[in-house]
Formats: C-alpha cells, structure tokens, sequence
C-alpha cells in the first residue's frame, strides 16, 4: 500500500486530526449559529415591540387628534352657522319689533316713501304679470300678480304692508355689509300678503318666472315652502310641536336659489302678529355652499386628509372636488319642478362599497372608523371621523323636522402612520445592519477558531499520528520501531503499552527457535512424567479392579446356582440380577431345608463392596438360620435383624436393606414376611394380585429390634399361578424420557408371558424392561425371581 | 440456607425443610451436605421440625436412609416434633414414608 504524504494525510477527514477539526469545528459553528439566531430573533422581537409601542402612541395620539381637531371644527362650524343665524335673527327682530308696534312702522315706511328711501319705484310686467321695483335699487321688492288690484297697482292692504317692511331694505343692506359671508337676505310677507323683498337687488320675478314657471299664479309660500308656514302655525298652538327648543330658525336643504341660481342653504326666521296668534311671514338668508364648504374646505389632516359635512341622511352639503372623488360621491339632481329643486349627493349612493355602507352617528359623540377605499383601483386604508353637529329645524320639502349635520374627516391612514412607517423602515435598516455586522463577525470569528482549532489539533493528533506511523511500520515486520518519549495522557500510556508490546514481538520473534526447543524439552518432561502417571494409575485401577473382582465373585458364589433352583421339584424357579455397578446391593436366595422351599429378596442401600459384603452377611445368617431350622418367619427375621443390626454398629456402617421372604410350606401353604417390595400373584388365567409388605415388617440393620414390626401373611398358590419378586431396580428404571417403569408395565409385562415357563416369563418381562430402558442409564441393581407353581 | 443442583433442591424456610426434584446420589456420602442442614435446622429448633417432601419426585435407597436416620436422631433427642408431609401421587412416598412413622411413632405424617 502507498504511504500517503504526510500533509495529505493530516488534512483527510479520515484521520483523527480532520476528524477533531470537523467535531469541534462543527459544534463552534452550530453554537455561533445558535446564538446569532437568538441575537437577531431578540432584536426583531425588540423592533416589533418598539413597532407595536410606536403604533399604539401614534394611534391613541391621531385619534385624540382627530377628535380634537373635529370637535373644533364642528363648534367652528355651528359657529359660523350661529354667526349667519344671530343676523337673520337681528334682522327678523327688527321687523318683529316693527310688527309689534305698527305705527312705528308705518311712520318709518310713510318717511321712507316720502324721498328718503333709497328704493325706485314699482313697475307693472306686463308679460310676468307682476310688479317689481326698477334696478338702482339696494333691495329687490316683488308683488305678484295675485297681489295687484285691476289698476296693476298693489291692493290698498299690500301697499300698508310694503310701507311697514321698507326698513328691511335699510337693515338688510347694512347687515349684508358686515357680519358673515352670506348671498342674500330676504323678506316674504304673510300669507295673504306674500310680497318679497330681497337684499341685494336681483331680477328677482324674472329669474322665477324662467326657473319656476307658474310661480305667480299660485301663493307663494304653497308654491315654494310647503308645509313651512303650516309647520310654523302649529309651533304657536303646541309648542312641544318645535324640534328644537327655544330657536324658530328653521333651514332648508341645500337646493338651486331661484335668484341667483347658486346651489344654496336657507335659513329662515318666522314673524308673528302682534298678538301671536299667526304667522306674519319671515326673514331669511341664503347662505352658498361654497362658503359653507369654505369652513369645511379649510380643514386639512395630514397631506391629503379632508373634511365632508352631510347631512343626517348622508346627503353630503360640503366637500372639496378631491374629497368627493375619494368618498365616490355622485350628484343627481333632484327632478325639477315646483318649488325650489334640492341637490343629492348621498353617501348611501357612493361608487365606495365601503361608504355606502358608513354608519352615521346617531349620538353626539366622536365616532373613528377604518375604512378601506379604492383608489385607481386599489384598496388604500383610510381613517374616517364623524361627529354630529347642533341640532336644527329643518323644512324637509314638506314638514320641518329636527335635524342634524354630520361631520366628517377623510385621511389616509398611510399619511397618519407615516411617521411610524419611517421608523419602521429605520428599525429595518438597523436590522439588517445587526444581521450583516452578526454575519461578518461570525465568519471572522470562524476562521480564526478554525486556525486556533488546526494549530491545536496538531500536538493532540501528533501522539496518534505517531502511533498510526509505528503501527504500520511493525505491520512491515520492523520490530525495532518505538514510539519516542511519549506523552504522560492517555494516548502516552498507549504508546508505552506499544512500546512495551512491540519489545516483546520482538523478544518473541526473536527467540523463538529457543523458545520452541526450550518447549520441546519441557513438553518431553512433562511426557514422561504422564506416562509415569499412567502407569501407576493402571498399577492402582488393577488393585481396585482386582479387589471389586474378589467381591464380584464372593457375589456371584453365594446366589443360588441353576442346578439348586433346579433342584426344587414342586416349583419352576427362575432368577434374574444385574448389578448398576461392579457389585451390587441386591440380595436373593433360595434355602430348601427338607420339604420348605424359602425364597428371600432384599435392597442394601447403596452399591459397591460395603453393600455386597452386608449382603453376604445376610445371606450367610439366612442359611444359618434356615439351617438351624427357624421355621416361625418372625423370630426368622427378627433375630437376622439383630444380627446384621449388631455387625452394623461393630463395622460402623450407616447401610441397612429391605429384606422379605416367602415360604413354600411343603402343605402348599405360602407365608410373606418382612417389608420389601409388592410381591406379584398372576393367576392362572391372567389375573394379577399385588401383595404390599408394607405392613410385615421393617428394614434390616436400622432398629435393633423390629420384632414387633414383622408380621406374616398366608396365600395358597394353584397349579400354573406364579409368584415374582422384585427389587425397586425395575420399578424405578427409567426411560430416555426419565419416565419410570412403574409396578403397573411390570405387571402388564408378567401377565403376558405368565403361561410360558419361568424363565421365559424372566426373559420376557427382562426385554420389555431393557426395551423400555433403551439406552437409558441403569441407575439401580435389577433383580427379578419368578417363581411357577407346577 | 440452601442446596441446589440441576436434579434437585432442598431449602430452609424456618423450622420447615422443602425438598424438590430428584434425588439419586449414590451413597449416603453424598447425602451428607443434606445431612448436615437438617442437623443444623435440628439444632436450631426447639419446638418442631417439618420436612415437606411434596414436590421430592424420586428418592433412591440412600436418600431413604437419610430420612430414617434423621427420625431416628430426632426420636433419640426427644422434646422436638418432627412432621412430614407427602403425597399419595409419587409411589416412594407411600411406600416407605410409614416406616418413619414406625420409627417415630410421635411423627406426625400427612400424606395427602
């Protein structure tokens, strides 16, 4: 493999240092990105608030403004509007005063008649049909035709009245001279009398008799105030009937003046009789809208923002040309006819959805709204204050009403936030400086912890690279290679244990011829001393084989041999024992003493020599006391047991055995005794009986007297009925499965071959057992004796 | 205290001594670590002392020998009760736990 170059080396991220570098390089760029984030988040956060702060003053503090500014103006309004009433009312108390005192009046008018006025004189109109004074005149005077007697002069009662009204000429022109901006001033007479003079002078019936044909046929206040002179009428019987308390002004709605052809407002101001009990007829001035507006006009909010005054039905009276297009207002002419035509130009008519929709205030108090108008076909928010004016009278065409203007201040909520966009834009740019000036110290900032970072990678990794280069170098069998004067951390003591390791491959590799030699010599010794081993190990298992031989055989001499069974005329004997070990524990014999026949079976507990030798020893007393002629099976047992409990105790020996015998009385009698296992009868004929002993007696060797434990039975066997003994070596054995044989496949076993002779019985009952067995360890001795009664 | 193979386990749970599984050692030898425990629960008890063979599958001749033993050491010693409790299901149980009673005729043996 190329050793890579050394730089190229250091600089891959597969090695530890790039590895370092990328860890650590990593986690500074991820902690710089975490707290420039926070940074700039805190600081937009912190311009939001001071936005939201901005926008919450500037807000409260427009709509005081506003609110201010249009209660101001609303007072200045009803103001100038007061201004134009107080002189219609001086006017209007003058000639009430004149009313009240009639020969005052008539003096004034007979004065003023005789030279002093400065009126001209009456002219019939033959083609109007009326009279009217001749120009050069201050004041307009018209008598209509109605009013004229057969000579075209006016009826002896008009020509009293317009000697008592000739001081309206003179107050009127004195009041249009001063005071507030207004168009004329005028005076109708009583209803029986409805003459008019107007201030200044105009072709007065000229103009009505163009703009208003039919004028003169009819009484003037039916023609042109209906409803007025009624309204005013009512007022005096019922005064509750006045929509506005203590003030008789009563206003129309702006409509064209027939005079001066203008789009006008009046204000009228009703005369009474002397003793008022009627109208007399009324003064009254005309205000132009355009002066009206001019107050309205006057107000100006922010750049754009203007003022509109309507009327309660949202019919707008005042607004600049710039405001009406704004408020998408559209002016309609009211159908032209009787009377005196009206202008409409409704809010609830406007082009702006938003207009139409605009609540008129129905209270006194400041209402700011946000609306959303179009403008050039794009939606713009605008701020809309409304404020009600006065109350007033009001002549609605046909009844007079109470009635109230509205106020109102358009201004484009842009211009009103104007201050707090720039601010906002200043917090932007600040921002944004915050953001480039993070962003420029975050790299510089990272390039010199990557350069801070690279230089201390270098001793860290140095130790390691070092390492790497010594391992690749014993790699190529160079077992020189040792890391020099490593450093005292953890990759120090790596490069000791290297050094240490790399010594010993090379001590290793290096002494290994030796090593094996030295090895073969050691493993040699250690041969020999095996084989030594060995041989005395055969030498010792010879002396322990010979000895278990000797006990084997001692075993094997004492059991019954073939020809003694064989011996036993009246009964078919066969025996069966296989030993778990060398020498085994079980015990059984066959004693004929004369005509008995007793057949013994017994368990030493355990195996091997000590069980075989107690064995003997039972076996040795039995024959002796079979000998000797014991013929009672309990004194038989009893005293055995006293003698193998005696030599147990001199021996030391904690072994003691099951032991039963069964005598084959030469009368046919069978006699159990002791307690061992179930003794099996098969019948002739199949069936199988199972005898317990548990009850006829006591182990051998345990008590030293079992004397009144061991008790007899008595059976009788017929021809053909077998009897097998048993030790627990069969019962016991177990399967591959660990499952014991048990005393019921024992007697299933017996009971099958239980026709056959003895010895096959023996033999069958053996093959079933090893059957089951298989290759199962035998764990116990296995004795079995079947005996056939011929 | 405990004793414990794959084949079986004997413990002590107060005076009572539980014996479980199978029990197949070849001399009494080896039965001694038994042995010894129920000497030393014997020792450490006055009143009574029982030996719940319930769940003791298998027991060879050696084993029963142990038992016969300790009745008899227990009988021998005098003022300690011994109770055994067995089952009639397991065939040695039957078979040769009324010997104890006969060595022991104050045991008080349950085979349930």
């Amino acid at each position: 493999m190329p050793v890579p170059h050394p730089l190229k080396q250091r600089l891959r991220l597969k090695t530890f240092r790039g590895k370092f570098i990328l860890t650590v390089g990593t986690v500074v760029l991820i902690s710089m990105l975490v707290s420039t984030a926070l940074a700039l988040r805190n600081a937009k956060l912190l311009a939001s608030d001071a936005t939201a702060e901005i926008q919450k003053g500037l807000t409260r503090a427009s709509q005081e403004y506003l609110t201010n500014y249009i209660q101001t103006t609303a007072l200045r309004v009803d103001a100038v509007i007061n201004e134009t009433h107080a002189e219609v009312i001086t006017l209007a108390a003058t000639m009430q005063d004149l009313i009240d005192r009639p020969q005052i009046a008539n003096a004034l008018g007979s004065a003023l008649a005789g030279g002093a006025q400065p009126s001209t004189p009456l002219q019939y109109d033959p083609v109007g049909k009326w009279a009217q004074n001749a120009k050069g005149a201050p004041s307009v005077l018209s008598v209509w035709g109605y009013l004229l007697g057969s000579n075209k002069k006016p009826r002896p009662d008009v020509n009293r009245l317009i000697r008592e009204t000739a001081v309206f000429d003179l107050v009127s022109r004195s009041l249009m001279t001063g005071g507030a901006r207004k168009l004329q001033f005028y005076y109708v007479g009583p209803k029986d009398r409805p003459i008019m003079r107007t201030t200044p002078y105009a072709d007065q019936a000229q103009t009505y008799d163009k703009l208003y044909p039919g004028h003169n046929a009819a009484n003037f206040w039916d023609f042109f105030f209906p409803g007025v002179y009624e309204g005013w009428q009512a007022w005096l019987r019922d005064i509750s009937l006045m929509p506005v308390k203590d003030s008789y002004i009563t206003t129309t709605k702006p409509y064209v003046d027939a005079t001066t052809a203008a789009l006008i407002v009046s204000y009228f101001y009703p005369l009474w009789t002397k003793d008022r009990s009627n109208v007399a007829g009324m003064t009254a001035v005309d205000i132009t809208l355009d002066q009206l507006a001019e107050i309205v006009q006057s107000v100006k909010v922010a750049d754009t923002g203007f003022a509109f005054l309507a009327m309660e039905n949202g019919n707008v009276l005042a607004v600049r040309p710039e405001g009406e297009a704004v408020l998408g207002l559209v002016t309609a002419n009211a159908a032209s006819g009787r009377g005196v035509t009206g202008v409409d130009r409704t809010l609830t008519k406007s082009g702006q959805a938003e207009i139409r929709s605009l609540d008129i205030p129905t209270d006194d108090r400041t209402r700011i709204m946000r609306v959303n108008l179009l403008r050039n076909g794009v939606s713009a928010p605008y701020i809309v204050t409304l404020q009600r004016l006065n109350k007033r009278n009001l002549w609605n065409g046909k009844v007079i009403v109470g009635s109230q203007l509205v106020l109102g201040f358009v201004v484009p909520e842009s211009e009103i936030y104007a201050a707090m966009t720039a601010a906002q834009a200043s917090v932007d740019r600040s921002l944004q400086r915050i953001l480039q000036s993070a962003a420029i110290t975050g790299i510089l900032t990272l390039l010199v912890l990557l350069i801070v970072i690279v230089a201390i990678s270098k001793p860290i990794s140095a130790g390691l690279q070092e390492l790497a280069a010594a391992a690749r170098r014993l790699k190529d069998k160079d077992y020189s290679v040792r890391i020099a004067a490593p450093s005292d951390d953890e990759v120090g003591e790596v490069g000791i244990a290297f050094n240490r390791m790399a010594a010993d491959i090379s001590y290793h590799t290096e002494n290994l011829e030796q090593r094996v030699k030295d090895r073969t010599r050691e493993l040699a010794a250690a041969s020999q001393e095996i084989f030594l081993l060995n041989e005395r190990l055969k030498q010792e298992n010879l002396r322990l084989g010979s000895e278990l031989d000797v006990a084997r055989r001692m075993q094997k001499m004492v059991l019954p041999k073939s020809s003694e069974l064989e011996a036993v005329q009246r009964l078919d004997i066969a025996t069966f024992m296989e030993p778990a070990e060398e020498v085994g524990g079980d015990y059984y014999d066959v004693l004929q003493n004369g005509g008995n026949v007793k057949v013994g079976i017994g368990d030493v507990t355990g195996h091997g020599l000590e069980s075989g030798v107690l064995m003997l020893m039972v076996q040795s007393v039995a024959r002796a006391l079979e000998e000797q002629g014991e013929s009672d099976p309990v004194l038989f047992l009893s005293v055995l047991n006293r003698v193998i409990y005696k030599n147990i105790v001199r021996t030391e020996s904690d072994k003691y055995l099951t032991l039963a015998f069964v005598d084959f009385r030469e009368d046919g009698e069978v006699i159990l005794s002791g307690q061992h296992e179930e003794v099996l009868i098969v019948r002739n004929g199949g069936a199988v009986e199972r005898i317990d002993t548990g009850d006829l007696g006591f182990p051998v060797g345990l008590e030293p007297d079992i004397s009144s434990f061991v008790a007899t039975r008595s059976l009788r066997l017929a021809g053909g009925d077998v009897l097998i003994l048993h030790t627990d070596g069969i019962t016991e054995a177990e399967n591959p499965l660990g499952e014991l044989y048990g005393i019921e496949r024992l007697c299933e076993s017996a009971a099958r071959y239980a026709n056959d002779s003895a010895e096959l019985i023996k033999t069958g009952i053996i093959a079933d057992l090893m059957t089951y067995i298989a290759n199962q360890k035998i764990h116990d001795d296995i004795t079995l004796v079947v005996v056939k009664q011929r | 205290m405990e004793i414990k193979t794959n084949d079986y386990r004997v413990w002590v749970d107060g005076s009572t001594i539980h014996y479980e599984g199978t029990m197949r050692l070849s001399s009494p030898e080896d039965y001694a670590p038994i042995q010894a425990l129920m000497k030393q629960v014997l020792e450490a008890n006055e009143g009574r002392i029982d030996l719940d063979l319930m769940g003791l599958e298998f027991l060879n001749s050696s084993g029963i020998n142990l038992f016969a033993k300790f009745t008899i050491e227990v009988r021998n010693r005098g003022g300690v009760g011994l109770g055994v409790c067995g089952t009639a299901r397991i065939p040695w149980h039957a078979k040769s736990l009324p010997n104890l009673k006969k060595l022991f005729p104050a045991l008080d043996l349950q085979i349930l």
